[in-house]
């Protein structure tokens, strides 16, 4: 309702205006605490009309106040470790003893190849062994040893597609949920229904890799036709780390602290000849936050308090693993203080391994194997891995057949959007089993295949939502992420389904 | 009386003011006043307004209520307990889907019931079929009546009247004992005047100009030399572009295309405003500029080249293609829908702006609670229709209208002829390409294979055998074509590159083509528009409606409608009708909706504080009288809004200080009998505007295509063309050579990109339009302000200014910069407090430079700035940031 009521206000006087000072000072806090940093410039509530078809538009406002969902939630945060490229799932997470068997034979099937020149039938059998690990005895290629450990504690889906091999429209697919560019990434629709949990830190943080941006660049952590209240916050791996809120490095320190203070001087002095001016205080305590949130940035980055043991489970003492486990040892620091949704990326296109497979694919793993493991280690021995979802995948697996390069060691494969692997953990889903399968040769998902959009309602079911019903109304129309697909929640892979 | 009982009785008045009418009432109560408005807004969706009232039961009359439906009465007058009615309410089993009653109001039914259930008069014999109708209490409401000029209040000399704006005021006053503050010292009002009326802070030069007038004119000569700036429509017209949705892009798809022409509607206004076009002609130019200039879809595209006068008028119409447009883009949706919803924006934006009403609410079922039946909504789009027909629809590519001559038409044909030749070029040499790669490639293979597979690849696909199509599925990589080129033969991919170069260049030497983006109605039979069925556009229901006003403003049994066609004209007429209804000087709402806007960016808020909303659920106007005096005398005085502005900034209630006193923080802690002016905070343009002023950054070019904005590495916005390198999308740094620091209103405004910088500061993001601005406090904006790319460049540019106009002197230095900041020197203690941080602050900066500088590997770029410059633009940063900056007295 718009009609105020302030009874007490004539009662006023000098303490009413206080209160009238302290509850908007309230407001104020509250607004800004809610939400973080933000290059999601809005951590107030924003009024956008949005309508239903023919429905009458009402003001709806937006925050990242935290938000209960309709059902309890088995998930209560999320990190995506997302590797892009496309991982190759024969070589990974499926292995396929016919394809081995008949290396160097014709394919028989259709196969649709992005790289013509180079594109042949000869099926090739993965150059790497695969042992059975664990007590659920899941085969785990030797590339990932560290993998291959926490094996009892992951759901390894061999049957996600896409059904389009280019990079960008699966990227798009399995982070926003239509093969197009420009809605909403997964991240945003989480914080959009979940809010954030943290005061000071932003709601979806994105860990861009020092080595350069994803494809597709900034669009990865788009917020599409949300407000940029939920746009992903980069953290960088170099100073400044998050965007305005650090000062740039010439002004780090003392510096912006004579700074802030000479400020605070001049704006001390403008209240005291404006005396009951709230908003005007109320900018000086947003200083104050801004600060705050400085300083539980600052620290969510610290990673000298980490255990020697913990920066060493995570491979910080070695140089191939470093970088990549500095990050997933940070995503484990931010989601323990609150954030919603963390996502890393790598640099370029790592996995696309077109060719040198052998050699390329390896250092791949060297790079992301023990961190990756470390994740999920580390989050249960903290008791926090039956609330976080750890997502371990990229956006298209790759083909059985030879990518030729003349010479046997420059071999590689090209793109394969209609079978691949991915793995879960954490949050509600099953620890030590696999599910779905692709052919006998790994290139098409056969058996219980599961589209991003089967994904996306699995993952919103943990997080206490029904897919059809989280809602987002833009342009008239109810947007979902699952995009009014046809899909379903893979209860088979959770725990209490 | 002792104090406390003083207070008690000034609480007693006070709150009798705030509580509304129910409780106050000693009358009793009646169906029409008290009930039947929770009736209308929670019940009659299925009870009255429906074809068939559920359960037989129609709660649009009272007689109705007590005859009831299939399961009886539904009252029992005087006997509430036995009143099926207040059990269905007070136990939550209705209304079933809506929101259920709030228990004052099932209160006030159940004291209604208790009472007699008693009507205000006799009740109609009939209602409208499927409407509740209007009553006469609705009709009463007080923004639908005729504005009649209220008598001007007498006052004394002691009250400071100096217009009739403080004469109204002070008659309002005077029962809560509060009077006008102080005049505010000329300072004040020099910043007050230049930040309201042109949205940039006075330099140091203008601001000594008027501090040092001694003349009694200075005042009133500096609004006039203000309203005469080229600045006050960049200002104002920002205000109306507001209301008026403007944005630079379609909206609707994830795509949101750029409208690349919707600018010149920006500038359009921009000069509407400076030249003071008065308000009742800018409306009907805008609603139908096209039938003011009687252009007809045969002669247009000519009249708007020759006929500047013509041009205008069809640009003025873009108020009408302001609203979010799908129907270029969108092949996902329906067609129809994506129409419709163009049609249902632009008639919120037309009725927001204009009438102060959410007619929109009346698309599905009669207003729940403004008297707008649902016929109304229809009545509108009736005006609109025409224009916006669904079976002649026009794109908003097909809404362009060229503003090419036929010499540019001449030179850009042969100009095309050339490129053509040069693709004739191209296409041969692609096809030597191919074949060559097709020759070479061939040789990997047996040769006894080749003649098949150049046979196989040859022959079209549709014509292969099945051997040749299992041939190539075999070998995939013989199906060479032209996007798969590069991969065998990249020097021939690139030479084909260089060619489309060539193309691109010879193209790019045609005389650009420049457009309008207009509203045009085709000629010929209009689209008959009929009521939707809960508004869904695909269950059109009954007989044609046809185009009028709000029918509630009707007198009785004189229905508001416009003819369905001006035979004058080739157009059907009905937007001219419409606007010309609409300033005729009898519609109540046109000019109370527009003084109040006005009042309201003067003021910060409103005298009826929903600006949009002028019906049941917006506020009562604070002060009637003044509003209706208002709106009379601006129609009464041509629609004049500099003379307008005039008489507001000349007023006592303009001119008084901000300082809240001990009085009147008591009696009027929020300000609404306007005892003192009120502290704003500069809006997010005129923060960007007057940093950009202050840095001596600001480009004051005027008019012309909006500066592109682009995501940051980040994927913040800021200002740039969006220019990409690479798969990851890195962002390529272009020189806008000045063009970046143009106010802000020339910013590209793309929906789904809103400026970083504007957007923090409560920038609207167009989703239809925007009636009225949050002003929001938040940590973003401080962390904006310290740490963002561009504070910090506009730091460094006004540190720079200054050592250029102070010189070398520190002392100098710091007066100059609070010259520039706040067109005062500092205080003797802001003086003595700068030079220590100016000098901690070099201190500081040199003891981290010294062992940088003995480090022959240090990576300290060449320009680095010195210790003093560093520290200067320090404290211009602060000076920025600070209240005093972003607040005007």
């Amino acid at each position: 309702m718009l009609k105020k009521l302030t009874m007490s206000a004539p009662l006023s006087s000098a303490f009413n205006a206080m209160e009238s000072v302290s509850r908007r000072h309230f407001l104020a806090r509250n607004a800004m605490g809610v939400g973080g940093v933000a290059l999601a410039w809005m951590l107030r509530e924003e009024r956008l009309l949005a309508t239903p078809a023919n429905i009458p538009r009402h003001p709806v406002s937006f925050d990242l106040r935290r938000k209960s969902p309709p059902r309890p939630p088995r998930a209560r945060a999320m990190i995506s470790l997302f590797m892009h490229g496309g991982p190759s799932h024969i070589d990974l997470f499926d292995p396929k003893p016919e394809l081995s068997r008949r290396s160097g034979q014709d394919y028989a099937g259709d196969i649709t190849f992005s790289f013509v020149d180079r594109a042949s039938k000869k099926l090739f059998g993965s150059p790497w062994q695969f042992q059975r690990h664990g007590q659920s005895g899941i085969p785990v290629s030797e590339l990932l040893p560290h993998f291959a450990r926490i094996v009892d504690d992951v759901t390894v889906i061999r049957s996600m597609h896409t059904d389009i091999n280019g990079h960008e429209p699966s990227i798009w697919f399995m982070n926003t949920g239509r093969a197009q560019p420009g809605r909403p990434a997964l991240g945003s629709w989480l914080t959009y229904g979940l809010g954030n949990e943290s005061q000071d830190l932003p709601a979806y943080v994105v860990l861009t890799d020092p080595g350069g941006h994803p494809v597709d660049g900034v669009r990865n952590w788009s917020n599409g036709f949300m407000p940029p209240l939920f746009q992903g916050t980069v953290v960088r791996s170099a100073e400044p780390r998050i965007l305005n809120l650090d000062p740039p490095p010439h002004l780090k320190g003392p510096l912006q602290q004579q700074n802030l203070a000479f400020l605070a001087r001049l704006n001390r002095e403008h209240l005291a000849s404006h005396p009951g001016e709230a908003d005007l205080e109320a900018r000086i305590a947003s200083y104050e936050l801004a600060a705050r949130m400085q300083s539980a940035a600052k620290e969510a980055l610290d990673l000298s308090g980490e255990s020697k043991a913990t920066q060493k489970l995570y491979g910080l003492d070695q140089p191939e693993t470093r970088e990549y486990g500095t990050r997933c040892l940070i995503a484990r620091r931010l989601v323990e203080r609150g954030v919603r949704f963390v996502q890393l990326f790598v640099n370029g296109q790592i996995w696309d391994n077109h060719e040198g497979l052998k050699s390329n694919l390896a250092a791949c793993c060297r790079k992301t194997d023990q961190p990756s493991a470390a994740l999920v280690t580390d989050l249960k021995a903290r008791g926090l891995l039956d609330s976080t979802i750890v997502h371990w995948g990229g956006e298209i697996g790759r083909l059985p057949v030879t990518e030729n390069h003349g010479a046997a060691e420059k071999a590689g494969r090209d793109h394969n959007g209609q079978g691949f692997s991915t793995w879960v953990a954490g949050g509600g889903f099953k620890g030590g089993i696999t599910y779905g399968e692709t052919d006998e040769f790994g290139h098409k998902a056969v058996v219980d295949p599961v589209s991003p959009n089967d994904y996306h309602a699995t993952l919103l079911h943990l997080f206490g939502f029904d897919h059809s019903q989280l809602a987002y109304v833009h342009n008239g129309q109810s947007q979902l992420l699952t995009d009014a697909k046809p899909c379903r929640v893979v209860k088979e892979i959770l725990r209490d389904a | 009386m002792n104090p406390f009982l003083r207070r008690a009785a000034r609480w007693l008045t006070f709150a009798a003011l705030l509580i509304p009418s129910p409780s106050r009432a000693a009358n009793p109560l009646t169906f029409e006043k008290d009930i039947r408005p929770i009736l209308k807004a929670h019940c009659f969706d299925c009870h009255g307004e429906g074809d068939h009232p559920k359960g037989g039961l129609d709660l649009r009359l009272r007689r109705l209520i007590a005859a009831g439906g299939d399961e009886g009465p539904a009252i029992v007058p005087g006997k509430p307990d036995q009143s099926p009615l207040l059990q269905f309410v007070e136990s939550g089993r209705m209304p079933k889907r809506d929101k259920k009653l709030s228990p004052s109001e099932i209160a006030l039914l159940r004291k209604w019931i208790a009472s007699g259930a008693k009507t205000a008069r006799p009740e109609p014999a009939s209602l409208p079929a499927g409407s509740s109708g209007i009553t006469e209490e609705e009709r009463s409401f007080w923004s639908f009546q005729p504005i009649r000029p209220p008598a001007i209040p007498r006052t004394s000399a002691r009250d400071r009247v100096r217009t009739p704006i403080d004469a109204f005021l002070v008659e309002a006053m005077k029962s809560r004992r509060v009077r006008f503050a102080p005049d505010a010292d000329k300072l004040t009002l020099l910043r007050r005047a230049y930040l309201d009326l042109i949205g940039l802070p006075p330099t140091p030069e203008q601001a000594a100009a008027f501090l040092n007038n001694p003349s009694p004119n200075a005042y009133p000569d500096l609004i006039d030399q203000l309203l005469g700036s080229e600045h006050y429509g960049e200002r104002w017209g920002r205000h109306w572009l507001d209301v008026a949705g403007y944005a630079d892009s379609d909206g609707y798809s994830d795509a949101d295309p750029p409208r690349p022409y919707a600018y010149r509607f920006r500038d359009y206004v921009i000069r509407s405003f400076n030249n003071d076009v008065p308000f009742d002609r800018f409306i009907t130019e805008q609603l139908a500029g096209d039938e003011l200039a009687r252009t007809t879809d045969a002669d247009v595209s000519a009249r708007v080249v020759a006929e500047p006068r013509t041009r205008d008028l069809l640009i003025a119409t873009g108020f009408l293609r302001m609203g979010a447009d799908g129907s270029a883009t969108d092949a996902l949706s329906d067609r129809d829908a994506v129409r419709n919803q163009v049609l249902a924006d632009t008639l919120k934006i037309v009725s927001t702006s204009l009438l102060g009403l959410s007619v929109g609410c009346a698309q599905c079922h009669d207003h729940r609670y403004d008297p707008i039946p649902q016929a109304d909504y229809y009545r509108l789009r009736a005006v609109f229709e025409p224009a916006y027909n669904f079976r002649e629809w026009r794109t908003p590519a097909e809404r362009l209208i060229s503003l090419q001559t036929d010499a540019d038409r001449k030179q850009a044909a042969a100009i095309e002829a050339e490129a053509a030749q040069l693709g004739t070029e191209k296409d041969s040499k692609q096809k030597q390409f191919l074949d060559e790669a097709l020759t070479r490639h061939l040789e990997k293979f047996d040769a006894a294979l080749r003649a098949p597979l150049r046979t196989a690849h040859d022959t079209p696909p549709d014509k292969r055998t099945p051997e040749q199509r299992k041939l190539l599925a075999d070998h995939p990589s013989v199906n060479i074509h032209p996007g798969v080129l590069y991969q065998y033969n990249a020097k021939a991919a690139d030479e084909l590159k260089a060619i489309d170069a060539r193309i691109a260049a010879v193209r790019a030497r045609k005389p650009p083509e420049d457009f309008i983006c207009s509203l045009t109605e085709p000629a010929g039979t209009p689209p008959i528009t009929h009521l939707f069925h809960r508004g869904d556009y695909r269950q059109p229901r009954g007989a044609a409606v046809l185009p009028g006003g709000l029918s509630v403003l009707n007198a009785i049994g004189q229905p508001i409608e416009f003819p369905e066609r001006n035979p004058d004209l080739s157009t059907t007429g009905r937007r001219l009708a419409f606007a010309q209804w609409l300033t005729s000087g009898q519609h109540p709402l046109v000019a109370r909706v527009l003084v109040n806007r006005v009042w309201m960016h003067h003021f910060g808020r409103g005298l009826v504080n929903t600006p949009g909303d002028f019906g049941a659920m917006g506020e009562k106007p604070s002060h009637p009288a003044l509003l209706d005096w208002l709106a009379d005398d601006f129609m009464k005085h041509g629609w004049q809004l500099k003379r307008l502005h005039r008489l507001i900034l000349t007023s006592t209630a303009y001119r008084q200080s901000s300082q809240r006193t001990r009085d009147t923080e008591q009696r009027d802690p929020d300000n609404r009998l306007y005892a003192r002016k009120s502290v704003q905070r500069l809006d997010a343009e005129a923060i960007r505007d007057a940093i950009l002023a202050t840095s001596g950054a600001l480009n004051p070019r005027a008019f012309g295509p909006p500066i592109p904005v682009r995501p940051d590495e980040h994927g913040q916005i800021v200002v740039g063309e969006d220019k990409t390198q690479g798969d990851n999308k890195m962002p390529v740094e272009s020189n806008l050579n000045g063009e970046e620091f143009r106010r802000s209103i020339y910013i590209q405004v793309r929906r789904s990109r809103p400026l970083a910088v504007l957007h923090s500061f409560d920038a609207p993001v167009m989703e239809v339009n925007c009636e009225r601005r949050q002003n929001s406090t938040v940590a973003t904006q401080s962390l904006m302000l310290m740490n963002s790319a561009f504070v910090l460049e506009q730091a460094d540019r006004f540190a720079t200014r200054i050592e250029k106009e102070a010189g070398p002197d520190r002392a100098q230095r710091i007066q100059r910069s609070w010259l520039l900041a706040f067109q005062r020197p500092p205080r003797a203690h802001e003086l003595t407090d700068a030079h220590v941080f100016l000098r901690d602050q070099v201190a500081h900066l040199e003891s981290l430079a010294k062992p940088a500088s003995t480090d022959p590997a240090s990576k300290k770029p060449a320009t680095a700035p010195t210790p003093e410059h560093q520290a200067l633009t320090n404290l211009c940063q602060a000076l920025l940031s600070s209240n005093e900056f972003l607040y005007v007295d």
